[in-house]
């Protein structure tokens, strides 16, 4: 059983860690409840940006924070490309088939990002934040400004968000969508037009996921792509996909269990259960009040 | 060159995707199988095959090899070096005027994949001799196959039945002798406490076999731990592995590159190097690029077991190593390291078989792989004692490593102990070095 003194540092890693996860999460909402698209590419997108980031400034040298700009522009133009191409074919298919094109989206990025950024000869790669270097001490934790950065910047996106979705005209045409896409549209809300920006804002938030992520977890291709995007989407699924504060809330406790159970000799090789167990959880939460994978009437 | 080629790489992959969304050895190598007539060097300095610059145009000799591809995960660059190094033994008379003709087939960690590139090399595009196997699984699910054909491997193991079986020898020696060479180093600072930590995968647990030997016959308390790669949370792995060592413990490592680096970044990133006593890491650790990746303030406070010499190494092989990949070795992804090193000794012992066999010999699938089994007192700069292969009914002809550490400026990897017995305690390095010293 460890001491209080030996949990801290688990307790900063998983608030950290919780606050991306958090900040994936709330663009994984928003975009469910735009678009009705589970987005499974989430991950894969960002990952794709970090690479790219750490190419530009690691291979060409690039000034750092064009490279990190860089990678969120990717993300950007990645997500609402595929969702100015894909949205629209697909805005009338089941809820699955959304996801599933998605999916297919992320294995083709894993697939070009693996053959771009190759593994063989053993290359690793590691993309740190200039703000690694700066720490100072929490009781016996040592806490370094990038995941100081990581839960702040999920703590804002969060409010935010939920200021955007609940005082805005956009809001409120974003939330019209998500309850009725058709009807929505009958009433003049500029569908083509709020879908985008739902996508812009993804792609965003999915950029900027890619970069943290680098730094707090490595710049690893299935890490970023599949192993980060279920804690992300459990956090949201536990929210039923619809509440921005329950992200938030679900996020932190996926990174706090995760991170907390290590310490536990019990209990320490099954941590990564964590999101699994809580996803799966959610699922069937989600699935009792009515089946937010089954359609948008959820939300 | 590898820039270019990767930059070549994402603008081809971003015009794609862009079109598609817009549409929608050895100081004298001069190893011996039947006979030392032949030796692959010149004036001190060696060189690939004959080395008479003369273009090989005769029938082929096909050779093959299988390796792991998938993302995260890529051994490729073994095969490609070998074939890097036939290119070279091509254009230097070949084998007596017989061009080697080499494949290499990759599999994904499937026991289908790993089964099929065998049976294709084999049945299919009837090689006669497989050198520069390097895959998580594929010895362990091939080998019995082996042993009916009548193939004998020269590899670079990683699965069990890399060294355990008649058929496979390695021209390393695998995760389990190499953790057991990082644990002697960091028992070497006299620690209270060793933890072991590496993945949560099928068949790891024999590697922890030899290094809970080791810690034992030095009477040090001893700690298996395991975590689930790939690691989500390098930072937490880290800490625990720290606050279980205590500041006079050290840690012991035997992951990926990748994965490795997870945890070590971790540990820097929270300033827990010095919160124990050492720090070790088997050899998949010994990457230029984990050197660079960690950066300064590692040096001595990390060591890593290496199997291979340093490829920059002032020695006869290690030079014609370098200048074969710059020359012959353009899709070799990774450039110089390891991976590329195997692949070039494993090239090197398998020439040197085929020419021991006489300029006027049949290639055969039996006559080669009865000249593979023979190599014996293989001799080359980048390993610490000569290779052979033998009769045995297991192969550990590497059991002897160096300890390499990143660099004080953090960028390459350099040697910090020099070449080293591993701990006889493991069952195996005894019976072998027993075979050794009937030779």
């Amino acid at each position: 059983m460890p001491s209080w003194t030996q949990l801290q540092p688990f307790i900063v890693t998983g608030l950290s860690l919780g606050g991306v996860y958090a900040l994936s999460g709330t663009g994984i909402v928003v975009l469910y409840r735009t678009t009705g698209v589970l987005n499974l590419a989430f991950g894969a997108i960002g990952m794709f940006g970090a690479f790219l980031s750490w190419q530009l400034i690691h291979e060409e040298g690039w000034p750092q924070g064009l490279g990190f700009l860089a990678a969120v522009a990717f993300s950007v133009v990645a997500m609402w490309l595929y969702g100015m191409v894909f949205g629209p074919p697909l805005a009338q298919r089941d809820p699955l088939v959304k996801a599933s094109a998605t999916l297919g989206f992320a294995l083709i990025l894993l697939g070009a990002s693996s053959w771009i950024w190759s593994a063989a000869g053993g290359a690793t790669r590691f993309q740190p934040i200039p703000t690694d270097t700066h720490h100072f001490s929490v009781g016996e934790a040592m806490v370094n400004w990038t995941q100081v950065i990581a839960l702040a910047v999920g703590v804002l996106v969060v409010v935010l968000t939920g200021a955007l979705l609940r005082f805005t005209r956009l809001g409120t045409a974003m939330r019209a969508l998500a309850n009725d896409r058709e009807v929505s549209a009958v009433l003049g809300v500029p569908v083509r037009r709020v879908e985008a920006v739902a996508w812009l804002w993804a792609g965003v938030l999915s950029g900027v996921s890619g970069l943290l992520l680098s730094d707090l977890v490595g710049l690893d291709q299935v890490t970023l792509t599949f192993i980060v995007l279920i804690s992300s989407v459990a956090a949201a699924l536990i929210a039923r996909l619809r509440s921005i504060l329950g992200t938030l809330v679900a996020g932190l406790g996926i990174g706090l269990v995760d991170a907390c159970a290590q310490p536990f000799s019990g209990i320490s090789r099954y941590h990564d259960m964590a999101p699994f167990v809580l996803a799966l959880v959610g699922l069937l939460f989600v699935t009792r009040k009515g089946g937010a994978l089954a359609g948008r009437r959820i939300v | 060159m590898r820039r270019n080629l990767v930059r070549g790489r994402v603008t081809a992959v971003l015009g794609v995707a862009a079109l598609t969304t817009a549409l929608v050895v050895g100081v004298t190598s001069s190893s011996g199988a039947a006979s030392t007539s032949v030796s692959q060097s010149k004036g001190g300095k060696s060189v690939c095959g004959l080395g008479n610059g003369k273009k090989a145009t005769g029938s082929p000799i096909k050779l093959g090899a299988i390796n792991t591809q998938q993302p995260g995960t890529d051994f490729t660059d073994i095969g490609l070096m070998a074939k890097a190094y036939f290119d070279c033994v091509n254009a230097n008379g070949g084998i007596y005027g017989h061009r080697i003709a080499f494949t290499e087939e990759t599999e994904s960690t499937t026991a289908q994949t790993a089964s099929a590139a065998a049976k294709k090399l084999i049945e299919g595009i009837k090689v006669v001799g497989l050198v520069g196997n390097s895959s998580i699984i594929e010895a362990d699910i091939n080998h019995k196959y082996y042993e009916q054909k009548g193939f004998y491997v020269i590899g670079a193991g990683i699965a069990v039945s890399a060294y355990s079986t008649s058929h496979f020898a390695s021209i390393n020696m695998g995760p389990r002798y190499s953790s057991d060479g990082a644990a002697q180093w960091a028992l070497s600072k006299k620690p209270d406490k060793l933890i072991f930590d590496q993945s949560n995968v099928p068949g790891t647990g024999y590697n922890a076999g030899g290094v809970a030997l080791i810690a034992k016959k030095y009477k040090v308390p001893y700690k298996l731990e395991t975590d689930n790669v790939p690691i989500q949370d390098g930072k937490s792995v880290a800490q625990r592995l720290v606050q279980d060592a205590g500041k006079n413990g050290v840690v012991v490592l035997n992951f990926t590159p990748p994965e490795a680096l997870k945890i070590l970044q971790g540990a820097q990133q929270q300033g827990l190097q010095d919160d124990v006593k050492a720090w070790a890491c088997s050899t998949p650790c010994n990457t230029d690029f984990l050197a660079a990746s960690l950066g300064p303030g590692w040096y001595g406070k990390l060591g890593v077991n290496a199997e291979l010499n340093l490829t920059s190494a002032k020695a006869p092989d290690s030079a014609l190593y370098r200048s074969v990949l710059k020359q012959y070795g353009k899709a070799v992804k990774g450039g110089l390291g390891s991976f590329s090193q195997m692949g070039f000794t494993a090239g090197r012992i398998a020439t040197q078989a085929l020419l021991d066999m006489g300029p006027n010999a049949t290639y055969t699938a039996k006559t080669v792989n009865a000249a593979f089994k023979a190599v014996k007192d293989f001799k080359t700069d980048i390993l610490c004692k000569p290779w052979y292969y033998g009769k045995g009914s297991f192969h550990l002809p590497n059991n002897t490593d160096r300890t390499v550490t990143p660099s004080k400026d953090g960028k390459v990897m350099v040697q910090l102990q020099g070449c080293f017995g591993i701990d006889p305690v493991d069952p195996e390095v005894a019976a072998a070095r027993k075979i050794e010293a009937k030779q």
